[in-house]
């Protein structure tokens, strides 16, 4: 059974977005609602002054304290890939979840727009779906208890790590890298557009994998290690611009 | 397919186009849409319904490959197509986005012509849905009339983003055969023929780079917005994370700019110009690399001593060359070896007069006063730039969008020189072009004699590109367009059709071109609401890049020539039709030889399909050899590059290496394509023309052809710059439209739902502004509010706006988002050399709104 887990590699990150926008078509979110954010920082004054980024998505916990704090049990560990997911059955909006979490990469939706008009008045909703846009995912990949897909009002989405993809992935690959052609269909969508590569998606259960040798070599790091979520999504930054933004404030 | 039409009930009318149901079974049989191998088998596995068409990204001009993923009729996910030497794979924060395009509730559902003859930003044009057949008989009339007049000049076509033979190169037969000099106007002054003009008055080649950027080792960067806004971006940030993080030794980087962005962040070093100063600090650069001795001699030439007497202040000799003598003892002609002190070119021309005219008093301490950039900064860059190979100068319109853009831009150009950078491994080349078949008719067997001999001859171009009262060396003058037609200087026109192009907003003071579309009958193909859709009097939709065949040539890569093609993935939504197969149905009604030509043309598939023949001689290296194998993998490329210089010798690939040396003659002919066969500091072409130049722009004769600082002009009658860029997810024409993109424009400054102004703390707190403040930017010609970002990162002189927003006529997102469009606040104004359009040079003043 796999324990997936990303590397981001700072260094090489341009702060596109290209991940956030990505993930937005791939699993039909909102705008605004961002699985997969980059969050932009800028220190110092003209003419010495930096901007630095830090792409967020969901850190997919070991030790989740969104998954401790949920009255119904809606949000919990996929047993198959170790992945936070949310069940929309049984969630009840309570956010919680959203204030139990350290790294803010949980969404309610059904607040004012980020972008008027309401794109979910251009594309009206339908069933269950509180909005049916064209483009939204074969149905087929649509899973309410699993938080994939549009989902009903009321409840809190967020990041699966591309569930519906990496669910489906061969046995055993060490990592799902979109170079492999072997691979590429199961590889989360943040990670396939990367045009610089700074994401890497693999088993940190295996040794071998293209993960684990990153986080050994280039020397990976957890965001607020103090809280004891143990992430899973590890940032790598060899002394590019970008840098982990908590080792920096320690620093100064 | 509700899920398509979803806002058709609120529409004033739909013209329902046999989309529905079909769209599923059409997908599948379009004929070799199979996906790439391992991909095929892991999707069809999952989704036996999901069909992956090959299509080319629409919004830049990278020509990014894309895989569409349509399932069950709906278009849900674009991928990077992986075997496409461009996108690897990969895209850019614009390319998963084009869905939205092609579902845009707000697009045209088809043909329509205006029934309000009153025009204005706030006039409902009173559009009415026509057939097809109405509208195309109703264009081919009015052209005939037209033309049966003598006045077939009054008719001129517009482009934007053109793409290839079946659309701009259409443009281009049509306007031969009716008999317009406006067949196509071009939007290449409005973009950066700056910067192509540049190189051709330097290198000869009119052009923008091709870049082997996977072998430079130093990259100097002034106002192009490599992370942002520099083409092919996708390729560009791929070959970052090559340079920055695999590569060894790293690529070292230094950015210049006029205010903090991702590429400066990301960069080395960042430099932080005055505005239109970019010239100043290349020529300080070039200083320095002469001084101390770290120029390519074996491009640049050397002293015949080989002691460098580049010394500031003091002047240098050439050397008198002796030409070929005979060898007394032998008989050969020999060319005897130069004595004496005087500097002797190899590949170049001019370096010595350059010198003693402009170069030998630019120092760094003279720069430092011009560009605020410390002389101990702009001395360590030079030393870096100067003693690092391969090394390579890059820029774009920030450099060069000013009133003394041209030199800056040859300035900068001319470091490339220096170093040795053209043509070199790790340095820049040019683009070479695909071996395409040809069309199914000769254009020169159907012109007849009116297109031939007709009045039309007699005529300028409406915008005097090409003529000795506008600008002779200009490509394109599209932003004079509308202010010409407006006085009818020289002449007005009748009839205006707009392809890919929204000028009446895009200009500089589209003010203007509102007063002048008033009194044109104006066409718009858009398949959206525009600007110059609302000023239309006929509306002959496109389809969607996603549902159409498309030819796109090559934009500069890595130089190895390349050829895309755009294929549907599904049937058209609506009731539009492909702007090729318009103009070609135009033409047939036009009647004479034009319809003849058009006939035999038939369709502009029919038209690609003889494209692809060319292929079968010269089949791609992913075995692309004609049609059906072009639809199939959706590109056609042949590696390598061709050329190489090599230690000051060219070399042309012999089928293994880099190995068969050039002559002078083959080197003027294929690369350095200038007066002199060679890099020039002294543009021979600059020269040719030097009195006109001179006498139009009040410039010195004897020094118009060098790279020279000139101050720039900044009009407007403001005290602050207004930098206006171009941001990552700007999405050629139809970004403005498009939520996500609306959700994430301008991420360095928290920028979320609109375009914010960037302003430096204490040039806000002198104006009594506050962070979030409205404030007001006026300039000379026009006034608009932002709403501003309180931001340390740009410059104290100057402000930042994204052109992005300031729609009114352009849907339902655009429209809605606050502030004015920066454009209605910039002044008109164009480089008669070069035809620049000068985004960069207006100042503002700014206030609480």
């Amino acid at each position: 059974m796999p324990n997936w887990g990303m590397v981001i590699d700072l260094e090489t990150c341009t702060g596109c977005q290209a991940c956030t926008t990505a993930c937005a078509m791939e699993n039909s979110r909102l705008p605004g609602e961002n699985w997969q954010d980059v969050l932009f920082y800028s220190e110092g004054e003209y003419p010495n002054l930096n901007i630095s980024w830090l792409p967020r998505p969901c850190m997919q916990c070991e030790n989740p304290s969104c998954v401790s704090v949920c009255p119904t049990r809606a949000t919990y560990v996929d047993e198959g890939t170790g992945v936070v997911l949310v069940d929309w059955n049984k969630c009840i909006g309570c956010k919680y979840c959203m204030v139990a979490c350290p790294y803010g990469v949980r969404f309610y939706m059904d607040e004012a727009p980020v972008v008027e008009p309401d794109v979910r008045e251009a594309f009206p909703a339908r069933g269950r779906r509180t909005w049916n846009p064209p483009f939204r995912m074969p149905d087929e990949y649509e899973d309410p208890s699993k938080g994939i897909g549009i989902q009903p009002s009321g409840v809190v989405s967020k990041c699966t790590f591309c569930h519906h993809k990496i669910s489906q992935a061969p046995e055993g690959v060490a990592d799902l890298d979109e170079d492999n052609p072997e691979t590429r269909e199961y590889t989360p969508a943040c990670v396939r557009v990367c045009a610089p590569k700074a994401r890497f998606f693999g088993d940190l259960d295996n040794p071998e994998s293209k993960v684990n040798e990153l986080i050994a070599e280039k020397g990976g790091v957890r965001l607020r290690e103090e809280t004891g979520n143990k992430p899973k999504v590890y940032y790598l930054s060899g002394g590019g611009s970008p840098v982990v933004p908590g080792s920096r404030s320690r620093r100064g | 397919m509700d899920e398509i039409n979803t806002n058709v009930s609120r529409r004033r009318f739909l013209q329902a186009t046999g989309v529905t149901g079909a769209a599923a079974t059409v997908a599948l049989t379009i004929p070799g849409t199979n996906p790439e191998r391992g991909s095929a088998e892991a999707q069809t596995r999952r989704q036996p319904n999901t069909v992956v068409s090959k299509n080319i990204c629409h919004q830049c001009p990278a020509r990014c490959g894309i895989d569409v993923y349509t399932t069950d009729g709906r278009v849900h996910a674009i991928h990077g197509n992986p075997d496409h030497p461009i996108a690897n794979g990969k895209l850019c924060p614009k390319g998963p986005l084009g869905i939205y395009i092609l579902y845009d509730p707000d697009r045209w559902r088809g043909p329509m012509r205006r029934t309000n003859p009153q025009k204005g930003r706030d006039v409902d044009p009173g559009f009415v849905p026509i057939s097809w057949d109405e509208a195309l008989d109703m264009v081919a009339d009015r052209l005939r009339n037209l033309r049966e007049a003598g006045e077939s000049h009054r008719f001129a076509m517009l482009s934007g983003r053109g793409w290839g033979t079946t659309d701009i190169g259409m443009m281009g037969q049509f306007g031969a055969l009716y008999g317009t000099p406006n067949g196509n106007i071009g939007h290449s002054s409005m973009c950066s023929d700056g910067s192509m003009k540049a190189r051709f008055f330097t290198d000869g080649n009119d052009s923008y780079n091709a870049h082997d950027y996977r072998n430079c080792n130093y990259l100097l960067m002034f106002g192009c917005g490599f992370l942002e806004a520099f083409r092919p971006y996708n390729y560009n940030m791929q070959m970052w994370g090559y340079m920055r993080g695999k590569k060894s030794p790293k690529t070292r980087v230094t950015a210049v700019d006029v205010h903090m962005n991702t590429t400066l962040a990301a960069s080395d070093r960042a430099l932080l110009i005055k505005p239109g100063t970019d010239g100043a600090l290349a020529l300080a650069i070039a200083h320095v690399i002469l001084t101390e001795g770290l120029w390519e001699k074996s491009f640049v030439g050397d002293f015949a001593d080989r002691i460098n007497r580049f010394v500031t202040g003091e002047t240098v000799t050439e050397a008198a060359t002796p030409g070929p003598m005979e060898d007394p003892e032998t008989g050969e002609m020999v060319t005897p070896e130069v004595e004496g002190e005087g500097f002797v070119p190899r590949w170049t021309h001019g370096l010595v007069d350059w010198w003693n005219i402009e170069l030998k008093d630019r120092t760094p301490e003279w720069a430092a006063g011009i560009t605020d950039i410390p002389a101990e900064t702009i001395r360590t860059v030079a030393l870096e730039f100067g003693s690092t190979r391969p090394a390579m100068a890059i820029f774009e319109r920030g450099a060069h969008a000013h009133t003394n853009g041209v030199f800056n831009a040859m300035a900068i150009h001319a470091l490339n020189g220096l170093v040795g950078a053209v043509f070199a491994r790790g340095g820049m080349m040019y683009q070479m072009g695909p071996s395409y078949g040809p069309l199914p008719a000769n254009l020169a067997d159907y012109r007849d004699d009116y297109a031939e001999n007709g009045p039309w001859r007699q005529q300028p171009r409406i915008d005097m590109q090409g003529h000795p009262d506008g600008y002779l060396l200009a490509r394109n003058m599209q932003q004079e367009v509308g202010p010409n037609s407006l006085r009818g200087e020289p002449y007005k026109l009748d009839t205006l059709l707009f392809y890919q192009n929204n000028s009446i907003w895009t200009a500089p003071n589209g003010q203007v071109w509102e007063e002048a579309l008033r009194e044109i009958f104006v066409i718009d193909t858009s398949p959206f609401p525009s600007e110059a859709g609302h000023f239309a009097d006929l509306i002959l939709p496109d389809h969607s890049y996603l549902e159409r065949y498309q030819d796109c040539g090559p934009m500069p890569l890595e130089g190895f020539a390349h050829a895309h093609l755009r294929v549907p993935a599904i049937d058209p939504i609506h009731d539009t039709k492909y702007f090729g197969d318009v103009l070609i149905e135009i033409g047939k009604r036009m009647g004479g030889r034009m319809a003849e030509y058009f006939e035999a043309l038939e369709s502009s598939e029919n038209v690609l399909r003889h494209m692809a023949r060319g292929f079968e001689a010269n089949p791609g290296d992913n075995g692309v050899d004609g049609w059906d194998a072009w639809v199939e993998k959706g590109i056609w490329y042949r590696k390598p590059y061709m050329w190489q210089l090599r230690d000051g010798t060219f070399y042309e690939w012999d089928g293994i290496d880099y190995a068969r040396p050039m002559d002078a003659e083959e080197v003027k002919q294929r690369l350095l394509r200038t007066p002199s066969g060679k890099f020039e500091f002294r543009s021979g072409r600059l020269e040719e023309h030097a009195e006109w130049i001179a006498g139009a722009t009040g410039r010195d004769p004897a020094t118009v052809m060098f790279p020279i600082w000139e101050e720039p002009v900044h009009p407007g009658g403001g005290d602050l710059y207004l930098s206006t860029p171009k941001v990552a997810l700007h999405a050629e024409g139809r970004g403005s439209n498009i939520p996500m993109v609306i959700a994430h424009l301008q991420p360095t400054v928290g920028g979320r739902g609109e375009a914010f102004v960037e302003i430096h703390p204490e040039t806000a707190a002198a104006r009594g502004i506050r962070d979030l403040d409205m404030v007001r930017i006026t300039s000379d010609v026009g006034s608009i509010e932002a709403r501003c970002r309180v931001f340390a990162g740009t410059r104290p002189d100057t402000i930042v706006l994204p052109m992005e927003y300031g729609h009114w006529a352009s849907g339902r997102w655009s429209n809605a988002v606050p502030g004015g469009h920066s454009g209605d606040c910039t002044v008109n104004q164009s480089d008669r050399v070069t035809g620049q359009c000068m985004y960069y040079s207006t100042k503002v003043r700014v206030a609480k709104a």
